[in-house]
């Protein structure tokens, strides 16, 4: 979560949130969220789980 | 409870210490999305509130501030961190219980920090990029 909010604030174009989807069913389930962390760029669900800074940021950048 | 065991406090007032600039919780509240089975009878929005009004009481350069459905908040409860009161795009929606207690505490720290802790590549591509990316990470407490 800590890379996603970071990322966010050295850019005025990313934007970060972080959502408890146990508090978010309906979301939750429109993005097939069974596993966490789920990241979700763009509306696109793209990959669960913890990854390295680099990897993240191009996962990121490639959706 | 306690929002955090004494030596937990301790660590958190250090860190938050350290904060280059102040930061600012906008808590905004709106209507609740009913939470999976076994939530209880949490009021999630008063309980925001508890761990804002918490956190700001550990740090001076840490404040709070409450808004009924303010712009740009999709969900309820959800916190904006704002370093100098300024919104950056760093929210947390739902309360941030348990072990995602730590995310909200390390976004504070993060966003207390004039200069990113990133790598100096990660900076050259975030420089880079020439669209809007919005970064949604799932997350929950255990």
């Amino acid at each position: 979560m800590l890379l996603a909010f970071r990322c966010a604030l050295v850019s005025e174009r990313v934007a970060a949130t972080a959502i408890e989807a146990n508090e978010f069913p309906k979301l939750s389930q429109e993005f097939g969220v069974y596993a966490v962390p789920r990241i979700v760029v763009d509306g696109e669900p793209r990959w669960d789980g913890a990854v390295p800074e680099a990897e993240f940021l191009r996962r990121m950048l490639a959706a | 409870m306690p929002l955090l065991q004494p030596e937990e406090q301790a660590k958190v007032r250090d860190w938050f210490a350290e904060l280059e600039r102040p930061i600012e919780l906008l808590v905004g509240l709106g209507p609740e999305e009913t939470p999976r089975a076994g939530s209880g009878d949490v009021d999630f929005g008063a309980e925001m509130i508890r761990v804002c009004e918490g956190l700001a009481e550990l740090g001076d350069r840490v404040t709070y501030r409450v808004e009924e459905e303010p712009k740009g908040f999709p969900r309820f409860p959800a916190v904006s961190i704002r370093p100098d009161g300024r919104d950056v795009g760093v929210r947390y929606d739902g309360l941030p219980w348990g072990y995602e207690l730590g995310s909200l505490v390390g976004g504070i720290v993060e966003a207390g920090r004039e200069e990113s802790t990133l790598r100096p590549d990660s900076l050259a591509a975030l420089g880079e990029i020439d669209r809007d990316v919005a970064l949604d990470v799932f997350v929950t407490p255990t």
